[in-house]
């Protein structure tokens, strides 16, 4: 079991997410920002962070830069959220230093097995 | 009575009047806010169904989509605003699973009456579901509604034709992009585009049409749904179309394609003289050909006297490879002159940047926690 962070304003994806994610027996948080993704990570044991790329605010790509730019932070495993209409951003994703990626919309079968393949490479 | 008096009373009864709207303006949003809020907490117990519906493993028929199916009409009124927000957020075995549920409570036949009705809300959702459902028995109502009155459900009618993909749809969403009620070329392309490989022979007729713009959308839907057997067609509109628009998404296309055949063309589209857009978006596309020999007349462009043209050729030289970088470095060396250089060093410490990024990242997975 592992403890994840869900981080997107669009209650229904969070809700769906959380949902999977709980069922395949992890424990989640949610959270809708950005900066409360950065301050769930502080506070909060977190093994891996799904973080969608557009939030209002602080977006999904700046958490990841700043997650990586803090030494307790760096190796933490990111997978991101983005729409299909917005792939140009994987690439901006991985340079900031993303594990992976889920184009909207998703299968959240496909959803909890991405998070398991990210998290079992962390703990190789 | 007076003139004046006259005026008095008049001010009276408009101020009177604009209260009573205002009074009744706060009511109306108020009741609505009310009723949404009951919606919602109807709703609440039954998204876990939901839920339970879109996350359901194996072949066994989940016992929420009876539930679902069984609700009285009242609670799936309240739940089914939520579902058909979902239907648009998930894919694979969640989507088939809520389209399953939507048939069985008859969704789509109530959307196929309701886009006969008159009111454009009503006529408007039934398209946006049936499109979601990818119902190919309401490609013949949604191509009229392609000329309805109401701009968006014109373009709601193009984003369904989209979904559903039945190559039907295509003539008419090329012709409504001109005439009294046209759909925005955005909204047509995204549509064209989604028809995949199934539409290409349709969106190609396009090509040969009157209209500048409907050539512009068809050739550049034929790039971005990767058309790559036209691409001898797209080459020719890059070099002959008397349009420059067309000429600018045809290079665009061409890049897209990503075939050997797009480079002749788009190196001839970057020579000076040409219209600046096209030599900017033609470089890009070179950059995205990643072909080494796009490195030289790339390079040249370095010092091209339009800004944009220059950054984009810098841009695009990361993007061929070793020849690219070569290029680049003796730019910035100053083998091309100041402005050349100061391009290359930008490109290349972009480049740098990113590049540390991934080594980090790259380093993290070697190494694990």
């Amino acid at each position: 079991m592992a403890s994840i962070l869900v981080a997107d304003d669009d209650a229904d994806i969070r809700d769906l997410v959380a949902y999977k994610l709980t069922q395949s027996g992890h424990q989640v948080t949610v959270v809708d920002d950005g900066l409360s993704a950065l301050k769930a990570v502080r506070e909060h044991t977190v093994d891996l962070a799904l973080l969608d790329i557009r939030m209002p605010g602080m977006s999904g790509l700046d958490v990841c830069r700043e997650l990586r730019a803090t030494p307790e932070t760096e190796s933490l495993p990111v997978i991101l959220l983005t729409a299909r209409s917005q792939e140009l951003d994987i690439e901006t994703g991985f340079a900031a230093g993303a594990d992976d990626y889920i184009i909207k919309p998703f299968s959240p079968r496909e959803l909890s097995s991405r998070v398991q393949a990210v998290l079992a490479r962390a703990t190789r | 009575m007076t003139g004046r008096g006259i005026v008095d009373g008049g001010l009276q009864v408009l101020a009177g009047s604009a209260v009573v709207l205002l009074v009744l303006l706060v009511c109306v949003r108020a009741v609505r806010r009310e009723r949404e809020r009951r919606r919602e907490r109807a709703a609440e117990p039954l998204r876990v169904l939901l839920l339970e519906l879109l996350c359901a493993e194996g072949d066994e028929e989940p016992g929420s989509l009876q539930a679902l199916s069984a609700l009285d009409d009242r609670s799936w009124a309240a739940v089914e605003p939520t579902a058909r927000t979902i239907l648009a957020k998930v894919s694979g075995q969640a989507r088939d699973a809520l389209a399953g549920l939507f048939e069985q409570r008859g969704v789509a036949t109530r959307a196929m009456a309701d886009l006969r009705r008159r009111g454009s809300v009503r006529k408007g959702r039934a398209a946006e579901v049936l499109g979601l459902l990818r119902h190919r028995a309401a490609t013949p109502q949604l191509r009229v509604l392609l000329l309805d009155a109401d701009p968006e459900v014109r373009t709601v009618a193009a984003r369904a034709l989209g979904h559903i993909g039945d190559p039907a749809g295509v003539p008419d969403l090329l012709n409504c992009l001109h005439g009294p009620h046209p759909v925005p070329p955005g909204v047509v392309l995204q549509a064209l585009t989604a028809f995949g490989t199934a539409g290409h022979d349709q969106v190609a007729t396009g090509l040969d049409d009157a209209e500048p713009l409907v050539r512009a959308v068809a050739v550049e839907a034929l790039g971005a749904a990767g058309g790559v057997v036209w691409t001898t067609r797209v080459a020719a509109a890059l070099k002959a179309d008397p349009h420059v628009e067309v000429r600018i998404r045809a290079a665009r296309a061409l890049g897209a394609l990503g075939t050997p055949a797009g480079l002749e063309p788009l190196l001839d589209a970057v020579r000076r003289g040409r219209p600046e857009p096209l030599r900017a978006v033609a470089a890009r596309a070179l950059g995205r050909l990643g072909a080494s020999r796009a490195a030289p007349r790339l390079g040249e462009l370095l010092d091209d006297p339009v800004h944009r043209v220059a950054s984009t050729a810098a841009r695009a030289l990361l993007q061929v490879g070793p020849a690219g970088r070569d290029e680049l470095r003796r730019a910035a060396d100053g083998a091309r002159g100041g402005r050349a250089a100061a391009h290359a060093r930008a490109a290349l410490a972009e480049a740098a940047i990113g590049e540390e990024g991934a080594r980090s990242t790259a380093g993290r997975a070697a190494v694990g926690p």
